[in-house]
C-alpha cells in the first residue's frame, strides 16, 4: 500500500524536452506559470492552453501520466472553480435565493480551472522529463548566484540528493516494519480517527530509529569517500546549453509576447 | 613485501562510554602492499574498530597507524589517507549517495576535485571492474544486495586507492551475493594488486586470503597462512572461533585415528581426502558420490 506513492515520476526518453538542459527547463516552467496567470482574456488563456499542450505532447509520455497528476488535483479545480461560479458581477445568468450565477462568475470559474489544469500540465512535464538528479544538479547551479547571500546553495542540493536517494529505501522499511507489527496482532485498518494515529507510533518509531542508524552510517561512508562540503568539488556530469535549449526559449519568448500584446489589444474580461 | 599500512602499540577506547573498556589492547600489525589479510573475529573482537583505524575514520587512543609512512592522526594528510585506504562498510544500503549507480561511483573523485573526463573513465573502469557497467544507468533500489554492495566497492575503487578496507562486506547479503562480492575482492587483489583487508567471522571467506590475522578481546590471537592457522583447532576452539566446515570434518576424522591429511581448509580438498580414505577402506573409486 505504501508503494502507491509514486515520487520523482521520471518517465525516460528522448524527447526534445528529455534532451534540454534542466537549467532551461526550470527557468522556462517558471516563465510558463507566470504568463498562465498573466492573460486577461480568453484569447490570451487560449494561446498559454495551447503552448501547455503543445509541450505535453511533445514529451511523449504516455497521456494517461498527465491524467493520473491532474486527476489526484482534480476535487481543487472543481472546488474553486464552483466557488468562482458564485462571486463576480455582470449579467446574472440563474439565481435561486441568495445563489447568483453571473457571467463574470462563469468567466472567473472557467479561468482559474484553465490555469490550474495548465499549471499542473506543465509542472508535470518537468518532473516527467527530469531525472531527479539532473533536477538537484540544475537547481543547485540556478541558485549557486545566492551563496553571495551565505545561502548554503550545495548542502541543501545534497540533502536532496540524499533525500530523493532514500525515499525508496524507507517506503520499502515502512512496508517491512508495517508487516512485521502486524504480525504481532497491531491493528491499523479499524478504529476512529485518533485511533488509527495512534496506530501508527508503532510504526514510526522504529522507522526514526534506523533512520538515524542509517544517517550516521552514510555521513561515515560520505567521509570515507573524501566528502567535504561543495569546496573544491567536481562534477562528472557538465550541463550544457544546445540548439534545443535555444528554441525552446525563442519560442518560450514568443509565447509570452503573444501572450502580452494579447493583453493590450483585446479587451480583459475584468474590464 | 613493501609496507602499506602499520599500527605500532595501537590502544583505543570508545570515549563516549563513561568506564568503558579498552577496545584495542596494544595492537602491533603490518600489512604489505598488495597482500590479501583476513582479520577474523567474533562481535566485540575489535576488528571492526581497527578496520576504521586503517582509514583514519577513528584515531587511536595511544600509540599510532601509518599508511605508507603518514600518520593518520595528521590533520594535513587526512583526506590523503582517506583516499589511499577506501574503507567499504557491512550494509550496502547505507553507503550510495546518489540515486544512479555511475552517479554515486562518481561522488569520491569528484570529491576530489577531479576533471570532469578523468571522473568519466574512473567511474567506467570501476564500474567494468566490479562488473556492474550494465547497470550504470539504474536505481541503487532496484538491484540486489551483492549488487549494491559491488556498486559501494566500485564507488571506493573510483577513487584509486593503494588499499581496500571492507567491514564484513557480506553479512547483510545472501549466499550469491556474497560469492560475487567476494570474487570481485579476489579479482581487484589479483588483477589490479589492490591491497585487501578483509574483516569477516565467516572461516570459509578468511580461507580465500594469503594471511589471516585471528582477533580476540582487543588482542592479535594468532596470525599466519590460512593452513596455519586452521590447523590449529583446539586453540581457536577454546576461544569460540570456528574452523571451516570441511576443516573441522577432517579434524574430527584424524582425532578419531583415521589417515588424513592435516590441512584441509575447502570442499575441493575434503573431498579429495575423503575419496583416498574410503579407496583405502575398499569402498569403489567410480560412483563415488564424492566425486
Amino acid at each position: 500500500m505504501v508503494r502507491d506513492i509514486t515520487l520523482g515520476q521520471y518517465f525516460p526518453g528522448n524527447s526534445p524536452l528529455h534532451r534540454m538542459d534542466p537549467r532551461a527547463k526550470i527557468v522556462l516552467l517558471v516563465a510558463f506559470i507566470v504568463f498562465i496567470f498573466v492573460g486577461q482574456n480568453f484569447y490570451a488563456l487560449a494561446l498559454m492552453t495551447v503552448s501547455v499542450l503543445a509541450v505535453v505532447v511533445m514529451t511523449g509520455v504516455p497521456a494517461g501520466m498527465y491524467f493520473k497528476s491532474l486527476k489526484m488535483i482534480l476535487f481543487v479545480i472543481l472546488f474553486t472553480a464552483v466557488l468562482n461560479l458564485f462571486y463576480g458581477s455582470g449579467q446574472v445568468l440563474w439565481q435561486w435565493g441568495f445563489l447568483r450565477i453571473t457571467q463574470g462568475g462563469v468567466n472567473n470559474a472557467i479561468f482559474i480551472a484553465v490555469r490550474i489544469a495548465s499549471l499542473i500540465l506543465i509542472s508535470s512535464s518537468l518532473t516527467f522529463t527530469t531525472s531527479p538528479t539532473d533536477l538537484t544538479d540544475g537547481l543547485e547551479r540556478l541558485l549557486k548566484p545566492l551563496t553571495v547571500f551565505h545561502i548554503k546553495v550545495h548542502d541543501l542540493a545534497m540533502m536532496m540528493t540524499i533525500a530523493l536517494r532514500f525515499v525508496p529505501t524507507l517506503l520499502e522499511e515502512t512496508d517491512k516494519i508495517m508487516s512485521a507489527q502486524k504480525a504481532r496482532g497491531a491493528d491499523m485498518e479499524s478504529g476512529g480517527l485518533i485511533q488509527r494515529v495512534k496506530a501508527l507510533i508503532p510504526i514510526l518509531v522504529p522507522l526514526f530509529v534506523s533512520s538515524f542508524r542509517r544517517a550516521y552510517d552514510l555521513a561515515m561512508a560520505m567521509e570515507c569517500r573524501c566528502y567535504r562540503g561543495g569546496q573544491g568539488r567536481t562534477r562528472m556530469k557538465q550541463l550544457h546549453l544546445t540548439a534545443v535549449d535555444v528554441w525552446a526559449v525563442v519560442l518560450t519568448a514568443a509565447v509570452c509576447a503573444g501572450v502580452i500584446l494579447l493583453n493590450i489589444f483585446m479587451p480583459s474580461i475584468w474590464a | 613485501m613493501e609496507e602499506f599500512i602499520r599500527a605500532e602499540q595501537v590502544r583505543f577506547v570508545y570515549e563516549a562510554e563513561e568506564g568503558a573498556s579498552e577496545v584495542l589492547k596494544g595492537i602491533d600489525l603490518t600489512i604489505g602492499k598488495g597482500e590479501f589479510v583476513a582479520l577474523l573475529g567474533h562481535n566485540g573482537s575489535g576488528k571492526s574498530t581497527l578496520a576504521k583505524l586503517f582509514n583514519g575514520m577513528l584515531l587511536p587512543t595511544s600509540g599510532r597507524v601509518l599508511v605508507q609512512g603518514i600518520d593518520t592522526a595528521d590533520e594535513e594528510n587526512k583526506y590523503e589517507v582517506r583516499r589511499r585506504v577506501g574503507l567499504v562498510q557491512q550494509n550496502p544500503d547505507n553507503q550510495l549517495v546518489a540515486s544512479i549507480v555511475e552517479e554515486d561511483v562518481a561522488f569520491g573523485p569528484e570529491n576530489l576535485g577531479i576533471a570532469p573526463d578523468e571522473i568519466r573513465r574512473r567511474v567506467d573502469d570501476a564500474l567494468r571492474a566490479v562488473e556492474m557497467y550494465e547497470y550504470r544507468a539504474s536505481a541503487p533500489y532496484k538491484l540486489s544486495g551483492g549488487q549494491k554492495q559491488r556498486v559501494a566497492i566500485a564507488g571506493i575503487i573510483a577513487m584509486e586507492p593503494a588499499c581496500i578496507v571492507l567491514d564484513e562486506p557480506t553479512a547483510m547479503l545472501d549466499p550469491r551475493g556474497r560469492e560475487e562480492v567476494l570474487r570481485t575482492i579476489q579479482k581487484l587483489n589479483r588483477e589490479k594488486g589492490i591491497t585487501v583487508v578483509l574483516i569477516t567471522h565467516y572461516m570459509d571467506e578468511a580461507v580465500l586470503a594469503g594471511r589471516v590475522v585471528v582477533m580476540d578481546g582487543g588482542n592479535i590471537l594468532m596470525q599466519g597462512t590460512p593452513q596455519e592457522v586452521f590447523s590449529q583447532v583446539e586453540m581457536l576452539k577454546t576461544h569460540q572461533l570456528d574452523v571451516p566446515q570441511s576443516t573441522e570434518l577432517i579434524y574430527r576424522l584424524r582425532s578419531c585415528g583415521y589417515d588424513v591429511p592435516e590441512e584441509v581448509l575447502n570442499e575441493q580438498e575434503c573431498a579429495a581426502a575423503l575419496t583416498r580414505l574410503l579407496t583405502e577402506y575398499g569402498a569403489p573409486r567410480q560412483d563415488s558420490p564424492l566425486q
